[in-house]
């Protein structure tokens, strides 16, 4: 628990810091606005509220926030899980599909969570929902990057099985990129190989 | 001090096409020679210089692992002897002398350069002095990138191939992955997240100028230059599952060169245009390689149930993967000229291969941190980040 509050003091604060930058820091976004080469689009930088700020080599900050999402923690303080502070937001477990390793089946056990969320989406067509797709930390990025979608593949099958409209499902992959749980145990390798329901 | 040999013996292999010819061979090497290279004393560097020349030089011919720096007083076949002082035309005058066994001259050389040029003519030395007693393009002048992240943030930083002068050229409160670099060296390829869903994003090094190059519906992943930098090859998921394209960058019209049921990715050009693959067609991962429009996959690797994330030697001989036995991960490195397999490290968690650009070290993330492996297994190196790294790339000779 104080691993938490921990975490989300400190993307918290990160948060204000990078609201405080994103005023002072322009350098590089309107560097990158002015500068672009001629075949260049405009729209990835320009966009308000946007994830990305790009520097110039010449003008980038050399100093950045180094919190170890890594399972240093866990390292020296054994074998417990620690939830990471995600940008996303926790997804409570009646959104969640846990998977067997190297696995894309779904499991018996997670039917009732893809039931209840697929009457959801029959019940109001017009509510799109998001299935990302995640994997454990073990093996290559891209190549876990291919596992999760086909994990999120497998339940927009289920969820059209079940009578859901495609149009309704959009799917995205984050491989190895977003872990749940920090650490090196197979508990958090478990808690990592997942598909969460977005809505 | 001979590395550790251990012949996992010959495995006879029932191949496909033209492909059986091989016997491959595995050999392990587990162990590094340590404390072994040419001795050399490196005097510090009188002057008053606000950089600690001899140690940066001392420090990179240490990570080499085949020159040997001594103790100040002790002796040694080779010596380097300097001064940086304030003059010159710039800010700082910097000379340097290597000298050989009975203090014959072998190089003698000075620089005038700008007090932030310091470091750099630091590893300028540390290159000129490798190369005159290797016969080996150097390193220490190059660099590398990689992603670190932290806070809900993540970075992509390109820093010099000693972990220092660390420059954060994209920041991103999306997952950043895979930068590629192009062959001159001036732009990275990369895998963004921002806005919640992949893109490939070509970003011009010194300008921080940015090109998306493909924002397709579902994945759009592992970039990679062709030869020539003039296409990228990636992996798109558009048509249902994921297959590798090839893209024009100048005609922006990528062409599909895999067709299949199977997982299809991380592709990488070889010098002649062919494209070496991840695949899972076979029921594992394994590397396969197409010709330059596609058509007929070869399999490659036949060692263990997972090879992938392949990357390619600059010279095309060798092809350095993440491979796993064991449930342990391991960079292993595939010589296409004699089909020999070698495993290079301990294994873990390593992944993400890249080789330097003299082909002669291999750079990686063993799971918690950057580590370099050399082609033979037998040197490795560190590299002194701060905080996490992974993904890294090594930047070549460029422009």
């Amino acid at each position: 628990m104080q691993n938490i509050i921990r975490n989300l003091i400190a993307a918290a604060a990160l948060a204000l810091m990078a609201g405080c930058a994103s005023t002072g820091d322009t350098t590089g976004e309107e560097q990158t606005a002015d500068q672009q080469d001629a075949t260049a689009e405009q729209g990835i930088t320009a966009q308000p509220g946007q994830d990305a700020y790009s520097y110039p080599y010449g003008q980038a900050p050399s100093q950045y926030d180094t919190f170890d999402t890594t399972g240093g923690a866990t390292a020296s303080g054994g074998q417990a899980v620690q939830a990471v502070a995600s940008s996303g937001g926790a997804v409570s477990a009646d959104r969640i599909i846990y998977f067997g390793f190297d696995s894309s089946e779904i499991p018996s056990e997670s039917q009732a969570v893809i039931s209840a969320n697929a009457r959801a989406l029959t019940g109001n067509a017009r509510i799109v929902t998001q299935l990302e797709g995640h994997t454990d930390e073990r093996g290559s990025r891209e190549y876990n990057i291919a596992l999760g979608e086909r994990r999120a593949n497998a339940v927009r099958q289920a969820m059209i099985a079940t009578g859901v409209s495609p149009q309704q499902i959009r799917i995205v992959s984050y491989g190895e990129e977003r872990p749940a749980a920090a650490g090196q145990s197979e508990q958090s390798y478990a808690l990592n190989r997942r598909v969460e329901i977005v809505y | 001090m001979r590395p550790v040999i251990k012949l996992f013996g010959l495995m006879a292999l029932l191949l496909v096409g033209r492909f059986a010819l091989a016997q491959p061979l595995t050999i392990d090497i587990t162990k590094g020679i340590e404390g072994s290279g040419i001795p050399i004393t490196i005097a510090s560097f009188g002057g008053g210089a606000p950089e600690d020349i001899a140690g940066i030089v001392a420090a990179d011919l240490q990570r080499t692992g085949k020159i040997a720096p001594q103790p100040a007083g002790s002796q040694a076949d080779y010596s380097v002897t300097g001064q940086a002082q304030p003059g010159g035309s710039r800010g700082y005058l910097v000379r340097f002398q290597l000298a050989g066994a009975q203090g014959a001259p072998l190089l003698n050389l000075s620089f005038d350069v700008p007090p932030n040029q310091l470091r750099p003519v630091a590893h300028r030395i540390s290159d000129l002095i490798y190369e005159k007693l290797t016969g080996e393009k150097g390193l220490a002048g190059t660099r590398i990138a990689y992603i670190a992240s932290g806070g809900g943030s993540w970075y992509l930083v390109v820093a010099d191939a000693d972990g220092q002068n660390p420059r954060v050229i994209l920041r991103s409160s999306q997952p950043i992955m895979s930068p590629a670099w192009s062959p001159d060296g001036g732009k990275l390829a990369y895998v963004s997240f921002e806005g919640r869903r992949p893109q490939i994003i070509v970003q011009d090094v010194y300008s921080g100028a940015r090109r998306v190059v493909s924002a397709a519906p579902g994945i759009n992943g592992a970039p990679s230059w062709a030869p020539n930098g003039q296409r990228l090859a990636f992996t798109l998921s558009k048509d249902g599952n994921p297959e590798i394209y090839a893209l024009d960058l100048a005609t922006q019209s990528p062409i599909r060169l895999t067709n299949g049921s199977a997982i299809d990715t991380e592709p990488v050009w070889l010098p002649d245009g062919s494209i070496v693959f991840t695949s899972d067609r076979g029921g594992s991962p394994q590397l396969y390689r197409i010709g330059p429009g596609g058509g007929a996959a070869q399999r490659l690797t036949f060692e263990g149930d997972y090879n992938a994330r392949p990357t390619v030697s600059p010279d095309g001989r060798h092809i350095a993967m993440v491979h796993r036995r064991g449930g342990r991960f391991y960079i292993a490195v595939l010589d296409l000229q004699t089909r020999q397999f070698r495993v290079l490290t301990s294994g873990g968690l390593d992944e993400s291969p890249s080789f330097a650009p003299n082909g002669k070290m291999i750079i990686y993330s063993n799971g918690q941190r950057l580590t370099a492996v050399s082609l033979d297994g037998r040197v490795k190196q560190d590299f002194a980040l701060r905080g996490n790294g992974r993904d890294p790339v090594w930047a070549p000779y460029g422009r």
